[in-house]
């Protein structure tokens, strides 16, 4: 049987401004599973991630990860989740070591460092980590974050845009770090993008995401199926208009 | 659990202060460097004021009152005020007609009238001298209170003279001090509870309002510190993965606060040793002996007020920080609340709090930086006690402002600028 790790009901949010970014979305991760969000800008993708974080709280709807609720258990949680907003950045005059360091210790980890060991691993930086990060490009930069999400194992990952604004080698080498994480961890991913052929690459299932609300989900293959396209933009494209039309 | 969490935050934002040499700069070197370097640039500037002092002896003659056996001559004085003038390093030139007056470069002119030596060895009448004085200079009123000081002098002189010469006509014994000054008032400095004590008592409490003043230089950088540690965070994009770990918002708050308030205490410490650093370099000068002015326990009296009233000041102004869209309005939040600080620390410069009536005293209490001031103020009373109640209050108030406000602010409000 299959072990649900994310579990997002009927999620609503209204900002204090009157924004109604999220309009009911409902979707659940299994372990071991990457699953895609996607959507254009200002579609709810990240609104959505901060409310499974826990850092926004919807105006309606849960959430639960490991059949725990964010908003009740947030301490036990948090420490199950890791989270790459998408334009996180590391303190400059950090070095990549003490970054993974701080967040090792702050997640209250029990072997510091064999977590770190980890970390440094999965950013792939060599001896670069002991480099003040104010040093590092912007790739580097976001390689040591998603090795900060990701050292701890966490039961399931939220990575938002992860290889926003990384070059062709830096989004490939991101991709293969998040492949080779989930089948080792067999943790749960939810990654949001705007890139169908990273998320086609990587997803076991996508959900499009327009307007704050879940408009298809199902497996990569199954949607350019259904659409009868020849990959998942234009299938999104498809699925967009026909949303629009009802 | 608390504390581990706290030490961890708190172990970053030290780490991160401590390799911001800019500020930690600024901090340290400004008011131990600047704060010197202004009373001497003060000092040096004040000598370098030329002042332009023009005597003009109308009388030039000298007069005999054979009575008395006295003799003046106005050159005498001219003498006299030339000689003293140039001591204290003022330029004396000498006119001969009060035209001088108009004369723009010239900023003080003493005018000898005629008949200024008759009258001044007359026994019915005085001698008038008239000093001219250019309205707007410091300069020349310093110079117009030395004239006055060199004339002071002579003229008691004439007087002592005039009155030992009628008590040998009087045939009488008086002694001189009896015949100018019959009544004489003398002061004693004593303590709140009587007991007498040396100048340096008032020296110190000159020293503590001097301290009091300096509150307002360490609230600043302090304020600042928590602005770039909250919205600078936003802005810089470092705050979201902080506030998404398990850590609850309030520790993440907390490091923050203590971080800044030891940026506060450098602060304050560096500019307590600023200040003493002025003062011995003053002290060397006049020749004093600054161990007997500066009071140790005075400076950690000092040291543990400016802690938490830094941390009052910037818990007062944390939950608006909080709300703000940037750092520039941050910035401006926080500088309505430094410059409260900053009034109520010059009303501490020159009012004594503890003298104020229980019915304004009382209200007042609910400012913490009054609490500061008190601490302060009383400690140079001698009232201890009192002064540790005082630092007791505004520990608890800023404690407690901090719990209370942290209360106030979500991940949300911190995450997400207000439109």
């Amino acid at each position: 049987m299959v072990e649900l790790v994310l579990i997002a009901k009927d999620l609503h949010k209204v900002y204090d401004d009157g924004t109604y970014a999220v309009k009911g979305v409902s979707f659940s991760v299994a372990e071991g599973e990457i699953y895609g969000l996607i959507g254009p800008n200002g579609a709810g993708k990240s609104t959505t991630l901060r409310m499974i974080a826990g850092l926004i709280k919807p105006t309606r709807g849960e959430v639960y990860v490991d059949g725990l609720n964010v908003f009740e258990k947030p301490v036990v949680v948090r420490k199950k989740l890791g989270y790459l907003p998408e334009e996180a950045e590391v303190y400059g005059r950090l070095t990549g070591y003490e970054h993974l360091e701080f967040y090792a210790k702050l997640y209250g980890v029990e072997d510091i460092e064999e977590t770190v060991k980890y970390g440094v691993e999965l950013s792939g930086l060599g001896d670069r980590i002991y480099d003040r990060t104010s040093n590092y490009s912007k790739g580097m930069r976001r390689r040591l974050l998603l090795a900060i999400v990701l050292m701890r194992k966490p039961r399931l990952a939220l990575l938002d845009e992860p290889t926003s604004g990384l070059d062709v080698y830096g989004s490939v080498r991101v991709r293969e770090v998040i492949k080779k994480y989930v089948r080792e961890t067999r943790s749960a991913v939810v990654l949001s993008s705007h890139n169908m052929l990273e998320v086609e690459y990587l997803c076991d299932r996508v959900g499009f995401i327009y307007n704050g609300r879940i408009v298809v989900e199902d497996k990569p293959s199954r949607i350019i199926e259904r659409y009868n396209v020849s990959n998942l933009e234009e299938a999104f494209v498809k699925a967009i208009e026909g949303f629009e039309k009802k | 659990m608390i504390g581990r969490d706290i030490s961890v935050l708190l172990d970053k934002e030290l780490k991160d202060l401590w390799r911001d040499r800019k500020t930690l700069i600024t901090t340290i070197i400004l008011p131990l460097v600047m704060l010197p370097l202004l009373g001497i640039v003060s000092l040096a500037l004040i000598a370098q004021q030329p002042v332009n002092v023009a005597i003009v002896d109308l009388d030039s003659t000298r007069s005999t009152d054979p009575l008395l056996n006295l003799t003046v001559d106005s050159r005498w004085l001219v003498d006299n005020l030339t000689y003293h003038l140039h001591k204290y390093g003022y330029n004396v030139l000498l006119a001969n007609s009060t035209q001088v007056v108009s004369d723009p470069d010239v900023d003080v002119v003493v005018v000898i009238p005629e008949g200024f030596s008759r009258n001044a060895t007359s026994l019915k009448t005085t001698a008038k001298i008239t000093v001219y004085r250019k309205a707007g200079y410091q300069s020349a009123a310093r110079a117009e209170s030395t004239i006055h000081s060199i004339v002071s002098v002579f003229s008691r002189n004439l007087s002592n003279y005039k009155l030992k010469a009628l008590s040998k006509l009087a045939g009488i014994n008086a002694t001189l001090s009896a015949l100018r000054n019959p009544v004489q008032a003398y002061t004693e400095l004593v303590t709140v509870h009587g007991v007498p004590v040396s100048i340096e008592v008032e020296l110190r409490n000159a020293f503590a309002r001097i301290l009091v003043l300096a509150l307002s230089f360490v609230v600043t950088p302090a304020a600042s510190y928590v602005i770039d540690g909250i919205i600078g965070e936003r802005e810089r994009k470092t705050i979201e993965l902080l506030l998404v770990s398990p850590a609850p918002l309030s520790h993440i708050i907390y490091a923050k606060m203590i971080a800044a308030t030891i940026l506060g205490i450098i602060a304050a410490i560096f500019d307590a040793l600023g200040l003493v650093t002025y003062i011995v370099l003053a002290s060397i000068s006049y020749g004093a002996n600054i161990g007997l002015i500066i009071d140790y326990k005075l400076l950690i009296i000092h040291a543990i007020t400016a802690f938490f009233t830094i941390l009052a000041t910037i818990t007062i102004a944390l939950p608006f920080i909080t709300r703000t869209r940037g750092i520039r309005s941050a910035s401006n939040v926080a500088g309505i609340v430094t410059t409260v600080g900053i009034v109520f620390f010059f009303t501490g410069f020159m009012i004594d709090y503890v003298k104020l009536s229980p019915e304004i005293l009382y209200p007042l209490y609910i400012i913490p930086y009054v609490h500061s001031i008190l601490a302060i103020q009383t400690y140079m009373l001698g009232y201890i006690y009192r002064s540790l109640l005082h630092l007791l209050f505004l520990a608890i108030v800023s404690i407690g402002l901090l719990v209370f406000t942290t209360k106030t602010i979500n991940s949300e409000k911190l995450l997400i600028a207000p439109p």
